[in-house]
């Protein structure tokens, strides 16, 4: 049996509609987000979860049983709250704060619970005696984490609860809810935060305007294709230091025909090519080194690319595949690249995008990045850009990546 | 640390305002127009009364109902200042925001302007003017099973008003019995015989009720949504509370009219003291209430001896000062 199910909820504020024909089902044990833009209806899911709203339609269980059939302090007993923030201004002890949350299992036979030992696991035990209203947020939060978990809930809710924290609380605030996970507590976790979902959580709901948008693992929910359609931003996802993270950018700027291409490679590129595709432009590299960071940015920013086997030299198949891509293109950029005797083909590249009268960018310290060594025929290449500067095809500036069209 | 613990648990300003009770309670019985010392109070309380004797029927047949009478208004006041400001989540709330007293004070008038005996005429309307009004601000706050804390403060303001422009019409009309009615709406015991007192005694029984409720009000503190989420019937709780705060503060008018600032800072000195935990609270608002008014009922008898002013005017003097200053720590 679910722990907590909703049932096709419908719920208005006024006539506002907040929740539409909502369905799910929360089991036991399970550790799931729940994301989704402002006003979607997130934190009003809560609240009909623990019966503080009732809704206009359907209905809201907890153990198969429904939450308004609910005596508030049995209720109190399978559900607790962490909200997102906490005002109370008088003078008790974080203590004190922390037993109100035994309210609801008062006078139980065994309801033996030592406040202290949970304080302890919290590692709050110092702030025990300190006066509620003085301590800091992070600090005020920790303890009503402690106040709901003093209600021994089989489920805990939590609206935001990181939203006012700074990083420190935040990481150790998900990690105590995961460790709490593994013990078997079941958590529902709204928050807006799509990368410490993507850190923490098995499982995802996203809502969209009060609608179920999509559920399932973190991973798939947090796709993307489904951010780009629920946010309205432009969203990718990068591996990095064995972690998935997300990177958005807005989508208030109009596509754009104009297509670039970036000759790059060691990461020099990253930056133009992420400042160019939220330009609205498409983007295109080469050639790059499986692997270099340029191409898995690339990769992750969806471009085309002409890629080389790792470590290897430019072969003639993958400088083709370039070439074809400059055709293509209006713009080329070549990047400060580190030039070596494994790239220096990209140079001709660059200098027959000048040739075919494609409009040319060099960035300014390339001559520096000479790294061919004395070889006579590798010489040539950086020989053949300082013709095309010195001829005036090729401008060493490119500060506004914008600037050329003009 | 042991000290601190010490203040914190209270154990000393408890013992202070017990002492301070008992004190209030001798010297109340022994000052007043007729002098008595503390071995007589001592002596008549253990003799009864001695027909005959006229310092013994002073003290049985006008200083003890009197003390005893100012004891439980003081008491009633203050705890149903303590419960409605945690109720309320508001410092400035006092029992007289509900509009009961207002509604009393009314009822009192009506009363005087007919001229109608005080026995039981003046009781019985006060009573009934400060329940009609419980009852009618209560259905006002009261929407779809939800009481609503701001409509009933607000609701209770607004009788208030509504109920002394009534009060000043009478006042106007009723022309030389004007003094009578100001005596009676500035708060007084004077005159109070055990008749007043029995009926106060209802209140007694009704100082208990929130002693049922007291972890109830320490969670309220944190608000209504979260009290229900912590498991507290919010609605019962703040139904029963309301009610009980709203029936001593109108018995407590009836007999004694409206006294004020007993129910506005008596609580906060009691918090000053001892905390905001309700447990404690509570208990120590009943006795320091008690024994306030009872040292004021007496400052009321003796200070301009040999005529009285109304004790009303006393709490006022004495408490508006002191609620200026706790306001001023507070901002400090």
């Amino acid at each position: 049996m679910a722990v907590v199910e909703l049932k096709e909820v419908t719920f208005s504020y006024n006539d506002e509609p907040a929740l539409k024909n909502l369905s799910f089902k929360v089991e036991q044990g399970d550790f799931l987000g729940v994301v989704g833009p402002n006003g979607s209806g997130k934190s009003t899911l809560l609240k009909i979860i623990e019966g503080i709203l009732t809704p206009d339609e359907g209905q809201s269980l907890v153990r198969g049983k429904a939450v308004k059939e609910y005596a508030r302090r049995l209720l109190a007993r399978e559900l607790a709250l962490v909200p997102q923030s906490f005002s109370l201004d008088f003078d008790f002890t974080a203590r004190e704060v922390v037993e109100m949350g035994r309210y609801a299992r008062k006078g139980l036979e065994g309801s033996r619970f030592g406040i202290d030992e949970l304080l302890d696991k919290l590692e709050i035990s110092a702030l025990a005696d300190r006066p509620f209203p003085q301590l800091s947020g992070g600090e005020k939060q920790m303890v009503v984490l402690a106040q709901a978990l003093a209600q021994e809930p089989g489920v805990l809710l939590l609206d935001e609860p990181a939203a006012h924290l700074d990083v420190s609380y935040q990481l150790r605030l998900f990690d105590w809810l995961k460790r709490l996970n593994d013990e078997g507590l079941t958590i529902v976790c709204v928050l807006h935060d799509l990368n410490l979902a993507l850190l923490y959580f098995d499982r995802m709901l996203m809502l969209s305007d009060g609608r179920l948008f999509a559920s399932g693992p973190t991973e798939e929910v947090l796709s993307p294709v489904i951010i780009e359609a629920v946010y309205g931003v432009r969203a990718y996802t990068h591996r990095h230091a064995g972690r998935t993270f997300l990177t958005f950018s807005p989508r208030t700027r109009p596509t754009r025909k104009e297509k670039v291409h970036l000759v790059c490679g060691g990461g020099t590129g990253s930056y133009l090519m992420r400042e160019l595709v939220d330009l609205g432009y498409s983007v295109s590299a080469g050639v790059i080194n499986a692997m270099d960071t340029d191409e898995v940015t690339g990769r992750e920013l969806g471009l085309a690319i002409a890629a080389e086997a790792p470590f290897t030299p430019i072969t003639d198949e993958a400088h083709e595949e370039n070439l074809a891509l400059i055709r293509g293109a209006d713009l080329v950029i070549l990047t400060e690249v580190p030039l070596g005797s494994g790239n220096i083909r990209n140079v001709s590249a660059f200098a027959e995008a000048a040739r075919l009268g494609k409009k040319v960018r060099a960035l300014e310290r390339v001559e520096e990045l000479d790294f061919t060594g004395e070889a006579a025929g590798l010489l040539a290449g950086i020989e053949g850009l300082r013709y095309l500067r010195d001829a005036g095809h090729v401008l060493t500036e490119l500060e506004e990546t914008g600037e050329w069209e003009s | 640390m042991r000290s601190k613990k010490l203040a914190r648990n209270g154990t000393i300003a408890v013992m202070a305002v017990m002492l301070f009770f008992v004190a209030a309670f001798f010297l109340s019985l022994a000052l007043g127009p007729a002098d008595m010392s503390l071995g007589q109070v001592v002596k008549y309380l253990f003799q009864g009364r001695v027909s005959g004797e006229v310092n013994s029927t002073i003290f049985w047949q006008i200083r003890m109902p009197r003390v005893l009478l100012a004891l439980i208004v003081g008491a009633a006041l203050a705890l149903a200042g303590a419960v409605l400001q945690g109720l309320f989540l508001n410092p400035l709330t006092d029992p007289y925001v509900t509009g009961v007293s207002s509604g009393a004070a009314l009822g009192a008038t009506l009363s005087f302007f007919f001229k109608l005996p005080a026995i039981p005429w003046l009781s019985l309307l006060a009573v009934a003017g400060g329940f009609g009004t419980l009852i009618f601000v209560y259905s006002i706050a009261k929407r779809r099973g939800v009481l609503n804390i701001y409509q009933l403060l607000l609701g209770g303001v607004t009788m208030s008003y509504l109920f002394f422009a009534l009060v000043s019409v009478l006042m106007i009309k009723s022309g030389r019995d004007l003094h009578a009615v100001v005596y009676w709406l500035l708060g007084s015991f004077s005159g109070r015989g055990w008749t007043e007192v029995k009926i106060a005694l209802v209140i007694i029984p009704l100082l208990f009720v929130p002693f049922f409720f007291t972890d109830e009000l320490n969670i309220l503190l944190q608000g209504e949504e979260r009290a229900l989420e912590l498991g507290v019937e919010v609605e019962r709780v703040k139904n029963v509370l309301f009610f009980v705060a709203a029936a001593v503060t109108a018995i407590a008018v009836s007999v004694s009219g409206i006294i004020g600032f007993v129910g506005l800072v008596v609580p906060h000195l009691c918090r000053l003291l001892i905390g905001p935990d309700h447990r404690k609270l509570l208990f120590l608002s009943i006795f320091m209430g008690a024994a306030l008014m009872a040292l004021s009922d007496l400052l009321a008898r003796v200070a301009f001896a040999p005529s009285e002013i109304p004790v009303g005017i006393v709490t006022i003097f004495f408490g508006a000062p002191f609620f200026i200053y706790l306001l001023r720590r507070r901002t400090a």
